[in-house]
């Protein structure tokens, strides 16, 4: 059996939570915003791309969680065999994957929720698109700051740049 | 600090690997109970997406009011005709079937579409709505019998629609309206006609038979709507309740009109209505005239709308701006409803409410065109 570091071991599960629960709102959200689409799409072909860009919203939740996730297999030695993670960065590690993941979860939600119903506003009015995107980008916010805070603990709490 | 966490766990009594266990089994556990919490919403909301969608693309395809105020300045039925001709919901019922023909058939084909992509919880009174096509075809029927029609113009006037569609259209050649009747025993409708048939027979008038069959569709809307245990269904519930107390009332008002008592208007009456009870319908039925009728609705939503128009009623003497003050009543109140719950059922009621009122305003249309110097101003007041 490979010998893991107990910090990089809970930097693995940090990883798991920050890509688990932001593809888990990133998912739900995206099939929201899909099926709105498809129902739109099987009314008027010309939504087609419209659609497509309302359902490729919620997509950034898992970017950033899948983001989140690399960089914490890489600075915790799992990825690229460097050093292992102290135990205490290894805690650190699940605070990082749990500030994008359960944000990244929430944001996703809310934006596959907004879309959908964006979509229908375009598909009843075509003039609804531009207040529909940004109705739509509203929920992203939470993401960013589930990112931010992510991004600073692990430069803070000694992952990142070795503080 | 990395020892005293060490120093924590072995104090604990655990091992590395049982903390990593513990921290695993906490993160599934967290885990579990976000996705049970956070799926609920997710999973009421799902089976309306895609309808959702559906129905607000054709609602965005409904006539704004520019264009109804288009086709109310054409100069003939015909150019209606052909203004519709123009608009592809209209179009191909339109190259099929005479206008008022094609006017009911996209009528029941509305029913249809909603009935179709309705999410399971909610399709039940959509169903019932879709089979008003049958019920109209035999209203048809019967009245086609009664006033002596052939076979072929009594097939004109069946609306190719509904369940029973094929077989309406063979009993065009029915000798009677009591055979009609029986030929449709083993259909859902056999019972409510064979109630009242006796009062057809002693009376000979299909007036009976007609209010049974409305009697018998409002009925089952209303029970088709079980306990509203969500918002979706209480949105439905007042929906489909609405319109049964709007017939019921609509019943009442003309009937007091011709001077009926009570004992002439409860046999048509659905008893069970939505905010109108039992004992309230007995009030209004036993109210000598149209105007107690109005006062006795007091304290309930359709006092406003009524009182409103009594100026107009007194003027006119005619009931007719009752019964367009409840089409508009419903009308308002469908529209909020729809308001009520845009990820829900509310597109799916706001969208069956507009389209309906866009048919039931173009056969006024209709209807005004054929009379010679009809004034455009008197069709815009007719119209929802």
């Amino acid at each position: 059996m490979v010998e893991i570091a107990l910090g990089t071991a809970l930097a693995a599960i940090g990883a798991g939570v920050a890509i688990g629960f932001a593809g888990l709102g990133s998912g739900l959200g995206q099939g929201m915003a899909a099926a709105g689409s498809v129902g739109a799409v099987a009314e008027d072909n010309d939504m087609f791309a419209r659609g497509i860009i309302f359902s490729a919203l919620p997509e950034t939740q898992a970017i950033y969680g899948f983001l989140i996730a690399i960089l914490l297999l890489v600075f915790s030695g799992l990825l690229g065999g460097g050093q292992g993670l102290p135990t205490e960065a290894g805690i650190v590690a699940i605070g990082v994957g749990a500030s994008i993941g359960f944000a990244g979860l929430g944001s996703g939600m809310g934006q596959g929720m907004a879309a959908a119903s964006s979509v229908g506003a375009i598909v009843e009015d075509n003039d609804m698109f531009a207040r529909g995107i940004i109705f739509s980008a509203l929920p992203e916010t939470q993401a960013i700051y589930g990112f931010l805070i992510a991004i600073l603990l692990m430069v803070f709490g000694g992952i990142l740049g070795g503080a | 600090m990395a020892d005293g966490i060490a120093t924590l766990i072995s104090s604990l009594g655990l091992t590395q690997e049982t903390f990593l266990v513990f921290c695993v089994i906490a993160i599934l556990v967290v885990g579990a109970v976000v996705v049970i919490i956070t799926s609920r919403p997710i999973l009421d909301i799902y089976p309306y997406l895609n309808p959702s969608a559906r129905v607000r693309a054709r609602k965005g395809r409904l006539f704004d009011e520019k264009q109804i105020s288009e086709i109310v300045e054409t100069n003939n039925v015909e150019e209606v005709e052909n203004y519709l001709k123009g608009i592809p919901e209209y179009a191909d019922v339109l190259d099929e079937y005479p206008l008022d023909k094609a006017l009911d058939v996209e009528r029941a084909n509305t029913y249809d579409f909603v009935a179709s992509l309705a999410p399971k919880d909610i399709k039940a009174p959509f169903a019932v709505m879709s089979k008003k096509a049958d019920i109209d075809n035999i209203k048809s029927l019967l009245t086609a019998k009664e006033v002596g029609l052939s076979p072929e113009e009594t097939k004109e006037l069946l609306i190719p629609c509904g369940s029973l569609y094929e077989d309406l259209n063979s009993l065009a050649d029915a000798g009677t309206v009591t055979d009609i009747v029986t030929s449709l025993d083993g259909t859902e409708y056999a019972a409510a006609l064979e109630d009242a048939l006796p009062q057809y027979e002693s009376t000979n008038m299909i007036l009976p038979l007609e209010s049974a069959l409305d009697k018998y569709y409002l009925g089952k809307l209303l029970r088709s709507t079980d306990v509203p245990s969500d918002e979706n269904k209480q949105i439905l519930y007042s929906y489909v309740g609405t319109q049964v107390d709007v017939a019921n009332l609509k019943l009442i008002i003309r009937a007091k009109e011709d001077g009926l008592d009570y004992e002439a208007i409860s046999p048509y009456i659905l008893e069970e209505g939505y905010q109108l009870r039992e004992w309230k319908l007995k009030d209004l039925m036993e109210s000598p005239d149209v105007t107690n009728v109005v006062s006795g609705l007091e304290g309930t939503k359709y006092a406003e709308a009524l009182t409103d128009v009594m100026p107009v009623y007194n003027e006119t003497g005619s009931v007719a701006v009752f019964e367009k003050a409840l089409d508009v009543y419903t009308s308002e109140y469908s529209k909020s409803l729809a308001s009520k719950k845009p990820l829900g059922i509310g597109p799916i009621i706001g969208y069956l409410s507009q389209k309906e009122n866009e048919i039931k305003n173009l056969k006024i249309i209709a209807r005004a065109k054929r009379e010679a110097d009809f004034p455009n101003s008197k069709i815009m007041e007719m119209l929802i």
